[in-house]
């Protein structure tokens, strides 16, 4: 009797998931569909217009940090939520599982590592406007060097490299500097976050300084990431 | 009907079933970083065009790709990360407290 009850029970929930592939199936039939209809005018404006409006080669950040800047902003909210409740959540206690038992071959590979991330994640926030990447990335490429330092030598050296006051400290600054930056909209007489309108740094599309807010929007953008994903990735690895 | 649409459709399923039938709280947040990334490939997919590039207007590109969906995709990572990073942490709590993952045994002991 209790057998037939799991076996059922079992087939419930695949009969469950197979009907949930059914109804996926139908609704991603209806959007493979849409790109025949012509409907994006949206896409079609920012591809043709985009440029000119905001100065960024990179449709993609003019779209994060121009048109829908005050999404970006509720989305760095996230992380800043994240990072807190982490480190709220976690007791701050010695690492214990990791022990300094690599030998010299990995442990001379990351520290010669750590500057060439270094650089690409600056590359990556600098040039966030104009190529591939952007800030989101070049945070998390920047996260990446307590992150190795931490598996490499341990959460203490890690934290004595970099310290989590001053991680914090970073973060917050990249938090109310995207606000700070949001209000030369408002004093150029326009919307808050209308990156499009403040008359700062217009250069030609391409150049470095140019796309107005969005290359500085980028910077704070880019150390908020990297703080606080290292504070989030420290903060998981502490544990007794 | 193409195959990639089906890919995601299978993960997304898989993904599904890991979170309903699992009872590790470990194998849950494994099923919800699946469905996440499921959703993440439906993003670039509807967002392909035949013959498009990435969408950065440099000198000689005329077909891109829709920047929309990219710029959304950006948002699920981050978020999925978040939240993942939020269930990891309270998944460390709860073998903290009670000395178990398994989610029957944590409600059994809660009595």
């Amino acid at each position: 009797m209790n057998r037939t009850n799991e076996i059922l029970k079992n087939l419930y929930k695949i009969g469950l998931v197979v009907m949930l592939a059914i109804f996926l199936l139908s609704i991603f039939y209806e959007m493979h569909n849409l790109d025949s209809d012509r409907k994006r005018y949206l896409s079609e404006h920012y591809i043709s217009e985009g440029v000119q409006e905001t100065g960024a080669i990179n449709l993609v950040a003019s779209v994060l940090y121009d048109y829908r800047g005050f999404d970006t902003l509720g989305e760095v909210t996230v992380i800043l939520t994240a990072a807190a409740i982490l480190s709220f959540l976690v007791p701050i206690r010695k690492a214990a599982i990791l022990s300094n038992t690599f030998t010299i071959i990995v442990d001379q590979t990351i520290k010669w590592m750590i500057p060439f991330l270094a650089v690409l994640g600056g590359y990556l926030i600098l040039f966030g406007h104009l190529s591939p990447g952007g800030s989101f990335v070049g945070g998390v490429v920047l996260a990446i060097i307590p992150i190795l330092l931490t598996i490499a030598y341990g959460v203490e050296i890690s934290e004595y490299k970099f310290k989590p006051s001053k991680k914090k400290l970073i973060e917050d600054i990249g938090a109310v500097g995207f606000i700070l930056l949001g209000f030369l909209g408002v004093l150029t007489g326009s919307n808050f976050l209308a990156s499009g309108q403040a008359n700062f740094g217009i250069g030609n599309a391409g150049e470095l300084i140019s796309a107005r807010l969005i290359p500085y929007l980028n910077v704070m953008i880019g150390i908020k990431v990297g703080a606080g994903l290292a504070i989030i990735f420290n903060s998981l690895i502490k544990e007794k | 009907m193409e195959i990639p649409f089906v890919v995601v459709i299978i993960l997304f399923c898989l993904g599904m079933y890991t979170i309903i039938t699992k009872k590790n709280l470990m194998k849950i947040v494994i099923g919800f970083t699946i469905v996440e990334s499921s959703l993440i490939l439906l993003l670039i997919l509807v967002s392909y065009k035949p013959g498009g590039t990435a969408p950065i207007l440099d000198k000689g590109y005329e077909i891109v790709v829709d920047p929309i969906p990219h710029a959304l995709a950006l948002t699920t990572i981050v978020i999925g990360g978040s939240v993942t990073a939020v269930m990891l942490a309270l998944v460390m709590k709860i073998y903290k407290r009670y000395g178990t993952l398994n989610i029957d045994e944590v409600r059994k002991l809660r009595g």
